[in-house]
């Protein structure tokens, strides 16, 4: 390989060597840069600075919801926080560490259920709308839906939890036996509601990037619609369908103010959706919202949840790049 | 090539000596006449006064054609000319541009291709399409080949083993036979189209309509596929749109000329001019047009 690469680089390269010299050696044509370009730099320097920032301000959070953490669990250990089953964290003396219980457990667990509810009715739900605005949908009709869809997504999420508490929560009564007004089912299923757009409208623009090559494809080989779209489009859009889910899961375990109307405050380990129980994102506006005096344990103690919450996050955002790199279907 | 307007008589001996690599299968000093029999084909597909529309636009008018069993017809034409349009009618694609209406009688067998009653799921297994550029499906070579019949419930007593005649058929299986599995986009482009027809006669068409299926490839790709037609063409009718005309003179056996002529107000309408005997399109056209199209002078 290399004898013949510089056997090529000699034979058809520059000509140094033997010939003449070229006749313009000693030109004085100046080909550098002819005037100063100063609005050019100043553009780059603000995007570089607009880059850099958004970097700095997300290390900013992670570093200051740190300190306190680390202060929090200079005081609690760390399996009691994580597996402990009580959490009476706003109870007693404000500035008394030892006369409450951390485990997170409850808050971890009503998260979870609310999310597992939102799920099931934002994923069907979402991934329906996809596939017919994508699918079968017609031009004229995608372009009048999908802008309304896309205005649910807008809409405040207090609303939403106005609308759980006030009307899902009645309508709800009546088919299900509630022992308070809080339940975990009717904040679950609203914030669904409000997680359908976003699966719907990411998922809608996966597989409408999906060629038109590859619909035809399946259609000349006598599939009809719904194969194309199961077997075809569905799949080659696969990675971007689980990105849809997986941001909705995220806004799911985050959402704050449906569940702190709606699903109430009592931290209680329970796994019944008839029970209301406090998430984490309901203690963390709970106790932000009313008095945690600075330097008190239930202070520390937000930063440790709101670490925790960050850290789910972070986990299901990176398990979905490697599920969306083990299942995709590169076109 | 640098004669603009080749001698007529000395086109196909000019595109055997320069442009194929390959053994050409039909000679061409007779220009292709032994090749058809005498007569009338056996016909598969009659279209009579079709008309095209897209919404408003008059795409293609007035086409009468007959497509005999078991040969390569080429429909050859400047772009625009609606030759594609024609093709696409054939197995009902059409059905899937929004605005486009197809008028006239396109006949499969004799029987209404747009009638009442016809499925055209059904319609499409028989008459299968190999498409301008190579697409396979994000799968397996494997799915590729068994998406057809998996999808139509075609039943089937084994189907690797029609994986693998469908794969056989395509002139595909030795490149294949060990990687199986493996995804279809780590074939190259010449071996993805092979696929593709593969694909097509996994499902035991009749018909196979080609869109350009080489202008994507490279010459000795598209040499691959031109052998693989002629191969293909003693089991299933063939119909290729092709802008190679050299290609339409090597492996047709009938070819049809398409032009557009614009109306009073514009518009171009897509028309046949000439459909005939690849020899005698190629070396003795009935039609100015044609001749000067085949020679280079317009188009």
């Amino acid at each position: 390989m290399t004898t013949s690469r510089s056997t090529a680089e000699t034979a058809g390269g520059r000509s140094s060597g033997s010939g003449r010299p070229p006749a313009w050696r000693g030109s004085t044509i100046d080909l550098g840069q002819q005037h100063p370009r100063y609005g050019e730099r100043v553009i780059k320097v603000i995007l570089v600075g607009a880059a850099w920032l958004s970097v700095a301000v997300t290390i900013g959070i992670v570093v200051s919801l740190l300190a306190p953490t680390v202060t929090f669990f200079t005081h609690v250990g760390l399996g009691a926080f994580l597996f402990g089953t009580e959490w009476t964290g706003g109870f007693g003396n404000k500035f008394v560490w030892d006369d409450k219980s951390w485990g997170v457990l409850p808050l971890v667990v009503a998260t979870a259920i609310v999310t597992v509810i939102a799920l099931a009715v934002a994923v069907p739900l979402g991934l329906g709308a996809a596939i017919y605005l994508s699918e079968y949908a017609s031009e004229r009709v995608r372009k009048v839906l999908k802008p309304v869809l896309e205005v649910l997504a807008g809409i405040p999420t207090v609303v939403y939890g106005f609308l759980a508490l006030t009307i899902f929560t009645p309508i709800l009564a009546n088919l299900v036996q509630f022992n308070t007004i809080h339940n975990m089912l009717s904040p679950g299923i609203v914030m669904g509601f409000m997680i359908v757009p976003t699966v719907a409208s990411l998922g809608e623009d996966a597989m409408s990037a999906v060629p038109l090559a590859l619909r035809q494809g399946s259609y000349a080989l006598g599939a009809n619609r719904m194969k194309t779209t199961l077997r075809v489009v569905f799949p080659a859009a696969l990675s971007g369908i689980v990105a849809a889910i997986v941001l909705g899961i995220s806004r799911a375990v985050g959402e704050t103010m449906i569940v702190t109307i709606a699903a109430g405050s009592r931290a209680q380990l329970t796994f019944d959706p008839r029970e209301g129980a406090q998430t984490m994102t309901g203690f963390i506006a709970q106790i932000a919202s009313g008095d945690a005096p600075q330097g008190s344990p239930v202070y520390y103690s937000l930063f440790a949840v709101g670490a925790l919450l960050f850290a789910v996050t972070l986990l299901i955002n990176l398990a979905s790049i490697r599920l969306v790199r083990k299942y995709r279907q590169v076109y | 090539m640098t004669n603009v307007e080749p001698d007529l008589a000395t086109v196909p001996e000019t595109v055997g000596a320069a442009g194929a690599p390959h053994q050409i299968h039909v000679e061409l000093g007779d220009r292709g006449n032994h090749r058809v029999p005498a007569g009338e084909p056996d016909g598969v597909i009659e279209l009579a006064n079709l008309e095209v529309f897209y919404d408003k636009f008059l795409a293609v008018s007035g086409v009468d054609m007959l497509f005999g069993s078991k040969e390569i017809t080429a429909l050859i034409g400047p772009s625009g000319c609606g030759k594609s349009t024609v093709l696409r009618c054939l197995n009902r694609m059409n059905d899937l541009v929004p605005g486009a209406h197809v008028f006239g009688d396109v006949r499969f067998h004799g029987v209404d291709m747009y009638g009442p009653g016809v499925d055209v799921i059904e319609v499409r297994r028989r008459i299968g399409m190999v498409f301008q550029k190579p697409n396979p499906f994000p799968k397996s070579i494997y799915d590729n080949v068994a998406y057809g019949p998996r999808v139509t419930g075609m039943k089937t007593d084994n189907m690797d083993d029609v994986v693998e005649q469908a794969l056989h058929g395509a002139a595909l299986w030795d490149e294949v036979k060990d990687k199986l599995k493996q995804s279809a986009f780590g074939l190259s482009g010449g071996q993805q189209q092979r696929l593709c027809i593969a694909r097509t006669i996994a499902t035991s068409p009749e018909v196979i309509l080609m869109d350009e299926p080489c202008s994507a490839l490279d010459p000795i790709a598209t040499a691959k596929i031109e052998d693989l037609m002629v191969d293909l063409a003693k089991t299933y009718t063939i119909i290729i749109v092709t802008h190679n005309m050299q290609q339409a003179a090597r492996v047709s056996h009938r070819t049809a000329f398409f032009t557009a002529a614009a109306d009073e107000h514009g518009q171009r309408t897509g028309r046949l001019v000439e459909f005939d005997n690849t020899g005698k399109i190629f070396g003795n056209p009935a039609d100015q047009r044609t001749e000067a199209y085949i020679t280079g002078r317009f188009g």
